[in-house]
C-alpha cells in the first residue's frame, strides 16, 4: 500500500503542480493573489466538456485550444484590473478581495449559464485500462495528467531562461521599480504573464475531469485552497519551486487517504501552518525565489 | 324620509357583509412558502433539483387559482419566497433565520441533504416553527422532544440501508459474500447509513460477514484511485461505497481506469441520480452495481398528483434545456409539494402544530409517485418512501432484486 501511494501521490502531485503554476507566476511577477484561480481552471474544463460534447474534440487538442484562448483572454484582463490594483497602497490585500469578487461572479454566471449538474469526459479518451508503473496500477489518464503537466513546466522554464520575454518576466520579478527604471515595459510583460497564468489554470481545467471525476461550477475555491497550499510549501513567486510544492502536496495526500482517510482534506491547511511556522519563505526559499 | 331608508339600509348591509368581510381579512393574500437552496457550491447538484421541482409544483398549483387551504374553505396563491444559500451552512442558518423572523412565512421548507438541513433544524425548532424537511435524512434531526420536524420525500438514513443490509445477509449465505468493505463519506447521510450497515454486519456475524475494510473520507473526495487500491488489498468479496454524487462518479470513474473488480459493489447515486451518473461514467462502468431503486425505477400507483411518467415529461417540459438532470431530487421537490398541497387542504389552522397534525394525517393515506408516505408519529421521519435495492444491467437498465416481494430480477455477482 505504501509504494502504492507513493507512486500515485508522485503522478497526482505533478498534475497539482500545473494547478498551482500559474497562480505562482502571476504572484510572482506581480505580487498579486488571483483568487479566481481557481475558477480560470473550472473554465477550461468546461471549455473541454463542450468542445469534446459538441465536437468530440481530443482534449489535447482542446488544451492547445485553452491556451490560445486563455492568453488571449488575459491580456484585457490584466489591463482592465492590474494596473488600476498596483497603484493602491496594499495591493496584495486588495487583489484578494477583488479577485474573490471575480471568482464569485464567475462561478456565479457559470451557473445560470450551464446549471450545476456534474459533467465530465469520457476516461477512455485518453487510453484505456490502467498502466503499470513498478508493479503499481494507475489510470491512464492519471499518467497523461501528469505528463502534460511535465511538458508545462518545462515549457515555462524554457519561457523564462530561454527567451528575451522570460529574461524581463524574471527581471521584474526580482523588482518591479527597477525593471521600470531600466526601461523594460512592465505592463506588457506582466500581461503576457498574467495570460500565461491563467491559461496554465485553464490547461489544469482541460484534465480535470479525469483527474478529479467530474466538474461542476463550484469546483474553484476548492482548487484554490490546494493551489495556495502548493505554491506556499514551494515557495510564493518561484515558479518552479510549485514542482516541489506540487509533490509534496500529492505524495501527502495519497499517504492521508492511505492512513488517516477521514483527515484527508485537512492536509492543505496542515501544510499551509506547517511551512508558515517552520519556513515561512517556503522550502526553496529566498535563493531561488529571487530566480 | 329618504335620509332614513338609506341609513336603515346601510345598517342592514353592515350586518349583511361583516362575516364576508372578517374572512376576506383573515384569509391571507398568499401563502408564503420559504426555501433556501443552493444554486451553487458543492451542494448545488442535489439542491437546484429540489428547488425546481417545488417550483414547478408551486407554478402550476398557481396557474390551477392556487393550492385549496381548509381554514379558508377557498383556494389561495401560492408564493415560492426561495433564497440561494450558496452550498453554506453558515448562509443557510442566516437564510432560514430571515425567512421565519423577516418574511414570516407560513410554511418552511428546508434545502436538500443533511448538511444543509443539519443548521435549520435547530433554529426552526427554537422558533417553534414546523421545518418542512425534503431530504436531510441524517438520524439525529428526528426525537421524540421535537414535533417541529417532519421528513417528505424519502426516509430517515437509518432506514435507507434496511434492503441492502439484508441483502449483503442474504448473499452470505447463499452465495459466499461475506468479507465486506465499507467506504463512506463522512456527513450524516452516508455516515447513519455506514453506521446501520456496521452494525447489521456485527450483528450477523454469525452468517459469516466480516467487516474487513471500515474507512471513511472527506466528503469532498474526488480521487479514489489510492482508496481503491487500498480496499482491494484487503480482498473483499463487497464493496459498500457510500457518498454523494460526485464522489459516486470520481469512485466509479477510478474504479474502471483501474481496472479493479470486485464480485459485489453497492452505491448510492447510481439508482438516485442515474440519468447524471449514466451521462459521467456510462453504461458499461455501471453494470453490475447495485444501487437503491428509487422512484425513477419503481413506477408507483399515486392517489395524488402525477405519475413518476407525468412527471418526467412535464420536467422536460418545463426545463428543456438539460441544465438539470431528471432524477430522484427533482421528483423530492415535486413530492414536497405535493405533501403541503394535502396539508394546506387538511389543516385546522395554519398554526405550526396544526399543520404537524395535519401533515401526520396523512401519514399512510397519501401515495405519490415517490412511494407510500409515512411518517413516524413521534419523530417525524420518513418511514414510507421505501428504498429497495437494484442491480444495473446492460445499456443502463436496473433491475429490483431486493426484497423479493419487490423484485422483478434476481441479484448477479461478478468474480473476484
Amino acid at each position: 500500500m505504501l509504494i502504492g501511494a507513493l507512486l500515485s501521490g508522485l503522478v497526482f502531485g505533478l498534475y497539482f503542480t500545473l494547478v498551482g503554476l500559474g497562480l505562482n507566476l502571476v504572484f510572482g511577477v506581480m505580487r498579486i493573489v488571483n483568487l479566481a484561480h481557481g475558477d480560470f481552471l473550472m473554465l477550461g474544463a468546461f471549455a473541454a466538456y463542450w468542445m469534446f460534447a459538441l465536437f468530440g474534440l481530443h482534449p489535447l487538442y482542446a488544451a492547445l485550444a485553452v491556451l490560445v484562448v486563455f492568453v488571449v483572454l488575459g491580456l484585457p484582463i490584466y489591463y482592465l484590473i492590474v494596473p488600476r490594483l498596483q497603484m493602491a497602497r496594499d495591493a496584495e490585500m486588495l487583489s484578494i478581495i477583488l479577485f474573490f469578487g471575480l471568482s464569485q461572479m464567475i462561478e456565479a454566471v457559470t451557473s445560470i449559464a450551464f446549471g450545476t449538474t456534474e459533467r465530465s469526459i469520457p476516461g477512455r479518451v485518453l487510453g484505456t485500462g490502467p498502466v503499470t508503473i513498478l508493479g503499481q496500477r494507475l489510470p491512464s489518464a492519471w499518467v497523461f495528467g501528469a505528463a502534460v503537466s511535465a511538458i508545462a513546466v518545462a515549457c515555462v522554464y524554457l519561457y523564462l531562461y530561454r527567451t528575451r520575454l522570460g529574461s524581463l518576466t524574471r527581471a521584474v520579478m526580482v523588482s518591479r521599480d527597477e525593471a521600470l527604471a531600466t526601461g523594460i515595459d512592465v505592463h506588457r510583460v506582466s500581461a503576457l504573464a498574467f495570460g500565461i497564468g491563467i491559461a496554465l489554470a485553464g490547461i489544469a481545467g482541460v484534465f480535470a475531469p479525469f483527474m478529479l471525476g467530474s466538474v461542476t461550477p463550484a469546483l474553484g475555491p476548492e482548487i484554490n485552497v490546494a493551489a495556495f497550499a502548493v505554491i506556499v510549501v514551494g515557495t510564493l513567486g518561484n515558479p518552479l519551486g510549485t514542482v516541489l510544492g506540487g509533490i509534496i502536496y500529492g505524495v501527502g495526500l495519497m499517504l492521508m487517504q492511505t492512513y488517516f482517510s477521514s483527515w484527508a482534506n485537512i492536509l492543505p491547511n496542515l501544510l499551509l501552518i506547517a511551512v508558515l511556522l517552520f519556513r515561512p519563505e517556503g522550502l526553496l526559499g529566498r535563493a531561488t525565489r529571487r530566480a | 324620509m329618504l335620509r332614513r331608508s338609506v341609513v336603515v339600509i346601510a345598517a342592514l348591509a353592515s350586518i349583511l357583509f361583516v362575516p364576508a368581510r372578517v374572512e376576506a381579512q383573515t384569509a391571507p393574500a398568499e401563502i408564503r412558502i420559504g426555501h433556501p437552496y443552493a444554486g451553487s457550491g458543492p451542494y448545488a447538484s442535489i439542491s437546484m433539483p429540489v428547488y425546481l421541482g417545488l417550483k414547478l409544483w408551486v407554478d402550476r398549483t398557481n396557474e390551477a387559482g392556487g393550492a385549496f387551504v381548509k381554514p379558508f374553505n377557498k383556494k389561495i396563491p401560492l408564493k415560492l419566497i426561495a433564497y440561494d444559500d450558496q452550498s453554506s451552512t453558515a448562509t443557510a442558518a442566516t437564510l432560514v433565520n430571515q425567512l421565519i423572523t423577516q418574511d414570516h412565512v407560513d410554511m418552511l421548507v428546508s434545502d436538500s441533504g443533511s448538511v444543509l438541513t443539519s443548521v435549520a433544524v435547530p433554529i426552526a425548532r427554537d422558533h417553534k416553527q414546523l421545518l418542512f424537511n425534503p431530504t436531510g435524512t441524517g438520524a439525529a434531526f428526528f426525537t421524540k422532544d421535537n414535533p417541529y420536524v417532519v421528513l417528505l420525500a424519502d426516509p430517515a438514513s437509518t432506514v435507507w440501508p434496511k434492503y441492502i443490509s439484508e441483502l449483503l445477509g442474504n448473499s452470505a449465505k447463499t452465495a459466499g459474500i461475506k468479507r465486506v468493505a465499507l467506504l463512506y463519506a463522512t456527513n450524516d447521510f452516508t455516515g447513519t447509513q455506514a453506521s446501520t450497515i456496521r452494525n447489521y454486519i456485527k450483528a450477523h456475524a454469525d452468517t459469516g460477514l466480516e467487516l474487513v475494510y471500515d474507512q471513511g473520507v472527506p466528503t469532498a473526495t474526488s480521487n479514489y484511485t489510492v482508496l481503491i487500491n487500498n480496499v482491494a488489498a484487503t480482498n473483499p468479496d463487497a464493496v459498500v461505497a457510500l457518498g454523494y454524487v460526485g464522489n459516486d462518479i470520481a469512485f466509479l470513474r477510478n474504479l474502471q481506469d483501474s481496472g479493479q473488480k470486485f464480485p459485489f459493489l453497492f452505491m448510492i447515486y447510481p439508482g438516485v441520480e442515474k440519468e447524471e451518473l449514466l451521462k459521467n461514467v456510462g453504461a458499461t462502468g455501471m453494470e453490475g452495481v447495485f444501487t437503491y431503486a428509487m422512484s425513477t425505477e419503481i413506477e408507483y400507483k399515486p392517489n395524488f398528483g402525477m405519475t413518476a411518467a407525468e412527471y418526467k415529461k412535464a420536467w422536460h417540459d418545463t426545463y428543456p434545456d438539460g441544465k438539470y438532470e431528471f432524477g430522484f431530487n427533482a421528483i423530492a421537490g415535486y413530492t414536497v409539494g405535493l405533501v403541503l398541497e394535502r396539508t394546506l387542504a387538511t389543516t385546522e389552522s395554519l398554526d405550526q402544530l396544526a399543520l404537524r397534525a395535519a401533515v401526520q394525517g396523512l401519514s399512510g393515506k397519501l401515495t405519490t409517485l415517490d412511494g407510500p408516505f409515512e411518517v413516524d408519529a413521534e419523530t417525524g421521519a420518513q418511514l414510507g418512501e421505501i428504498t429497495p435495492v437494484g442491480q444495473l444491467r446492460a445499456g443502463g437498465k436496473m433491475e429490483a432484486v431486493w426484497p423479493l416481494d419487490l423484485a422483478n430480477g434476481k441479484p448477479t455477482f461478478g468474480k473476484k
